[in-house]
């Protein structure tokens, strides 16, 4: 059919490649981004956060019009106003990240060119992690931005520089971080799309609304400890008296995405592909 | 170099592969048949360490699959043509496969080109006929110029001219050296590429020889005689050990006879023979002997009137 020989010329140089992590990285780093759909997924998310945020604060500046009473902390929390369906885009393309390899068949593929399979999802985790904190802080460093021109008729507007202000930027982007390991994880272990999506979206939606209407010390006590809860309090920049600090829901949020993770983990080294 | 010890695969209950053994040789062709459901894939996914196995071993040059620190210049598998993310490129999923080795993008664009992908190597998979999912299915199992290649199903949805291709270079592969072992249930592909030839049914090893040796049948190979006093002739083989197992007309269909013992009977009896012919056994039909009490999806035999 052609000309071209079935040996690599430099076979000796090919032949001592071996299987590192720095290569399975890479592997997963050109998976990630040769899909179009990672892209618009991405763009998604940040669109959605600065336009929710922007909504936000036009919301602030009509209620107080109206003469409502409007606080300091919840104008300095306009930034990651629009985390409620950041997350659900981000956590989609984290799940999709993993599962769409089984949907097509691909993880055959990508398990028989690394038999030790969890570097495949320690990569994943990686690249997920660090795009979504990225996408996470810049979308609420643009929201930032964009609602300034809204707060400043009134007189709301606000340096970066404010108390609080940068450090819930920055834990807007490890919030997301940790809904993306999450969900990576959920994938993993569901290895199915649309059974990672909505599992995904009842844990971070449906559970804390249904929770709500239930009355009683306990259900209030669960919601406390959900992902939305406690991204909430990772978020916030003031805390109210008898709720998770910053560090707390920090660490509650950490065990939501690390857990997950390790079992999907050590499923993945126990199961047939 | 394939070697299986007592494989076996369990799901719950039923049982997939059944306790099997067989080695797999280097410099050759090696055929892996059975019908739908044999435990084909099963055993494959097992070589590749995808599945493990519930009792038994597999090792693949000396060592389980997944001990290789660079299994993809060891082995070099097509499982599932369709198994690629249908909106990547077959460029992108090469360069991916080839990032976890260290291969180089000259290596991607080698394999593009052996396996005549070059003009929609940048096309999303997911538009692909399946004789494209197949060539790039090969192409990714060549990516790390393995000793040992693992094909299910390669000429599956290929066309006359990519069949030949599938077949020269896997005969070329196996020229080379290396251990090629490939599934098929098209038996006539197989009779084709492969020397030796490993058959399953419904789990177990039911042969295990070079394609030669089933295609003859062994014993039972038989032989079409025409002559003008068949009676006789009939009567004369059966005396010297053969069997005769149709008559109609003037031709005989002997067994247990070569037909050189079959001419030299004729020729001390002074019976005029006007042909003598070998009956080969085709590969259906000895396939078909082979698993006929292996195959687990029996058709119901709607057409055996209109024959």
């Amino acid at each position: 059919m052609t000309t071209t020989t079935l040996h690599h010329r430099g076979s000796a140089a090919i032949a001592s490649g071996r299987v590192t992590f720095g290569r399975v990285l890479h592997a997963e780093w050109i998976k990630f981004w040769s899909l179009r759909s990672t892209a618009y997924l991405l763009l998604a998310t940040v669109a959605t956060m600065v336009c929710l945020g922007t909504l936000g604060a036009w919301g602030l500046t009509a209620a107080m019009d109206d003469g409502h009473p409007v606080t300091d902390a919840m104008i300095h929390a306009l930034p990651s106003g629009g985390l409620t369906f950041g997350q659900l885009l981000i956590g989609a393309l984290a799940v999709l990240f993993i599962s769409a390899e089984y949907a097509s068949g691909m993880i055959h593929a990508t398990m028989t060119t690394v038999p030790a399979r969890t570097p495949v999802l320690a990569a994943k985790a990686l690249i997920i992690a660090a795009v979504s904190s990225v996408v996470g802080a810049g979308s609420a460093l643009l929201t930032y931005a964009a609602v300034q021109p809204l707060l400043r008729p009134d007189g709301l507007d606000f340096a970066l520089s404010t108390e609080g202000v940068a450090g819930s930027i920055a834990r807007t982007g490890l919030y997301l971080a940790l809904v993306a390991l999450l969900a990576l994880a959920l994938g993993a272990l569901l290895r199915s799309s649309a059974g990672g999506i909505v599992t995904l979206s009842a844990l971070l939606l449906v559970l804390p609304t249904a929770l709500s209407v239930i009355s009683g010390d306990l259900a209030a006590e669960i919601a406390e400890y959900l992902p939305s809860n406690a991204g909430d309090q990772l978020v916030a920049i003031e805390i109210a008296d008898d709720a998770l600090t910053q560090l707390q829901g920090g660490l509650v949020m950490g065990a939501w995405a690390l857990v997950p993770l390790l079992a999907a983990a050590v499923l993945l080294t126990r199961r047939d592909v | 170099m394939i070697q299986a010890q007592h494989l076996t695969k369990r799901y719950g209950a039923k049982t997939a592969v059944d306790d099997i053994s067989f080695t797999v040789q280097p410099g050759r062709v090696t055929g892996f048949l059975g019908p739908n459901g044999a435990g084909k894939s099963t055993t494959m996914r097992m070589i590749l360490g995808l599945d493990r196995p519930s009792t038994g071993s597999v090792t693949v040059s000396g060592r389980p699959y997944a001990q290789h620190r660079a299994p993809v210049h060891q082995v070099g598998a097509l499982l599932d043509a369709k198994g690629v993310h249908p909106s990547r490129s077959a460029y992108d999923h090469l360069r991916a496969m080839a990032a976890t080795h260290g291969i180089p993008r000259t290596r991607v664009r080698e394999v593009i080109d052996l396996t005549g992908l070059g003009p929609v190597a940048h096309k999303r998979v997911g538009g692909f006929s399946l004789g494209m999912g197949q060539r790039l299915g090969i192409a990714a199992a060549l990516l790390g110029d393995p000793q040992t290649i693992i094909l299910d199903e390669p000429v599956n949805g290929l066309d006359p001219e990519g069949v030949l291709w599938v077949r020269n270079l896997t005969r070329q592969l196996a020229a080379e050296g290396r251990t090629v072992f490939l599934s098929s249930h098209l038996m006539s592909e197989m009779a084709q590429t492969a020397d030796h030839l490993i058959v399953i049914g419904r789990g177990r090893l039911i042969a295990d020889a070079p394609i030669r040796e089933i295609l003859d049948g062994g014993s039972s190979a038989r032989i079409r005689v025409r002559t003008e006093e068949p009676a006789r002739l009939a009567e004369l083989l059966t005396g010297a050990g053969g069997h005769v197992t149709t008559a109609a007309g003037d031709a005989l269909e002997a067994s247990g006879l070569t037909t050189r013992q079959v001419a030299r009977i004729a020729l001390d009896h002074d019976v005029l023979v006007h042909e003598l012919v070998p009956l080969q056994v085709s590969l259906e039909d000895a396939y078909m002997e082979l698993t006929k009490d292996d195959v687990e999806y029996h058709s119901l035999e709607l057409a055996t009137e209109g024959r």
